[in-house]
């Protein structure tokens, strides 16, 4: 299929989208309020789909931590690490990183997405195996292709899938990189990651955990799912987001592995992209303490997920996960998903729409995640919302 | 296995999602057999179990007729 074709197909999506008078991937936020809400259209609008998990986007020690960096050290670096060096600050927060990991190093990346294309393009090159869940995150997928090894995909969440994968790939299962996520971000179901170790343990293979959507949100300290389920010390590398618990933007990888340093060198999505503002850097360091020491932000999360998960339950809505901080409503039809999307929107309420090919078994989701910031009333409102906009739709 | 065994399996697993049609090693999986994406990944996966092999991701980009599957499938099998 060449250029023009692909773009005709998206061209033909959008007339779709258009004469129904829906615009789902193109939501304007007029205002942001808070961390929990928005205007857009003119309305004063819930925020149910931000990843926004610990609501630190607008706590007052990051501002201004973030404030004095951009005034003492200006608005950004201006260049790769390699290239212009870096600055104390991005070295002072990967020996916090790591220190909180209890692990040897890390590497901090420029966005969540670059620290798994940076971490896989380099863990599994050409003469290497990648064994990847077959639900993975587009970085992931994108990391193995620009890394040029073999890549095969196991079962979602199937880690007697994985162990047979491991035992058709014979003697080049020892080595191999598996890689799967803490949670998932479509529905918010966990890897099965004790099973998992098991089989990475049997073959001698390598393990990489993505806790994009679990740090700051499972685990007494945040560590995400490899600290809840106690298996720190089994996961070769951790890879992490500084976008969604952490309020900023960027991402990191730990590892207690001495190879982690060479990585830098090697790793082309580190090597040639321009490093973290110094502003982001300092709020996501403040970030990063208030997330280890926010044992009460994390029951707020769980009492605020588990508010949602009843509240749409009892309504009869069919969810993808148990209560979590992502709660998905699964739809099916698109059709159905793209017009309750809208009704929810005209309702106050803005949560994720996908669609197909992103989502699992080919069925379109309205994806909520809470926030600790959200208030038990905000949570029943949006409920409300649930059930207002499927009887409009009756 | 040889490879027209492994072709008259394929066919063989093929054929109840061709509704009827025909199903040839020149048959295009999409274009002929109007499979979706999520379709092709599941029937990827009962393929491998069927011949007990895994075939890279990669190596499926390749793929656009019956005929390509079948080279994959015996390259797997260590045929080639």
């Amino acid at each position: 299929m060449g250029k023009l074709q692909r773009l005709q197909g998206i061209a033909t999506a959008r007339k779709e989208l258009d004469a129904l008078g829906i615009d789902p991937f193109g939501v304007q936020i007029d205002g942001i309020v808070s961390a929990t809400e928005g205007v857009i259209a003119g309305r004063a609008t819930i925020l149910a789909g931000t990843n926004n998990y610990l609501g630190l986007t607008f706590n007052p020690e990051c501002i201004a931590a973030a404030r004095a960096a951009l005034e003492s050290q200006g608005t950004g670096t201006t260049g790769s690490r390699m290239a212009n060096g870096s600055y104390a600050e991005h070295r002072k927060l990967e020996r916090e990183l790591a220190a909180f990991y209890g692990k040897r190093d890390a590497i901090v990346f420029s966005t969540g997405y670059q620290a798994n294309l940076g971490m896989i393009s380099t863990l599994a090159g050409p003469d290497d195996v990648a064994v990847i869940d077959a639900d993975s995150h587009a970085s992931i997928y994108d990391g193995c292709r620009l890394g040029g090894g073999e890549v095969i995909r196991f079962r979602h969440n199937d880690a007697a899938d994985l162990a047979k994968r491991m035992r058709r790939l014979g003697a080049r299962a020892r080595g191999a990189l598996i890689v799967v996520e803490g949670v998932y971000s479509m529905l918010g179901d966990r890897a099965p990651l004790r099973d998992i170790i098991a089989v990475k343990r049997q073959y001698g293979a390598v393990l990489l955990v993505d806790e994009a959507h679990s740090l700051g949100v499972l685990g007494d300290r945040g560590r995400g799912l490899c600290e809840e389920l106690g298996v720190v010390a089994d996961v070769d590398y951790v890879v992490g987001t500084f976008s969604k618990s952490l309020g900023s933007t960027g991402g990191f990888c730990v590892s207690e592995r001495s190879d982690l340093d060479l990585i830098r060198y090697a790793s082309r999505p580190y090597v040639f992209t321009a490093s973290l503002a110094p502003a982001t850097i300092a709020s996501t360091r403040v970030a990063l303490r208030l997330l280890d020491e926010g044992t009460d932000l994390r029951r707020r999360l769980r009492e605020n997920g588990e508010r949602l998960h009843a509240g749409l339950a009892a309504l009869g809505f069919r969810l993808g996960a148990p209560p979590g901080a992502v709660v998905a409503v699964v739809l099916g039809d698109k059709l159905a998903a793209l017009q309750f999307w809208q009704r929810l929107l005209e309702h106050g309420v803005y949560v994720n729409l996908m669609v197909p090919p992103a989502t699992p078994n080919g069925e379109s989701l309205l994806r909520c995640s809470v926030s600790a910031a959200h208030t038990p009333a905000q949570i029943d409102a949006v409920c409300a919302a649930f059930a207002a906009a499927r009887r409009s739709a009756a | 296995m040889d490879s027209q065994e492994v072709l008259a399996e394929l066919i063989g697993i093929l054929a109840p999602l061709a509704k009827g049609r025909a199903v040839s090693p020149d048959t295009e999986l999409i274009g002929d057999l109007a499979l979706e994406s999520l379709q092709i990944m599941n029937l990827v996966l009962a393929i491998e179990d069927r011949f007990d092999i895994s075939v890279p991701v990669n190596a499926l980009a390749d793929v656009r007729t019956v005929g390509d599957l079948a080279v994959q499938i015996e390259k797997q099998l260590g045929h080639d």
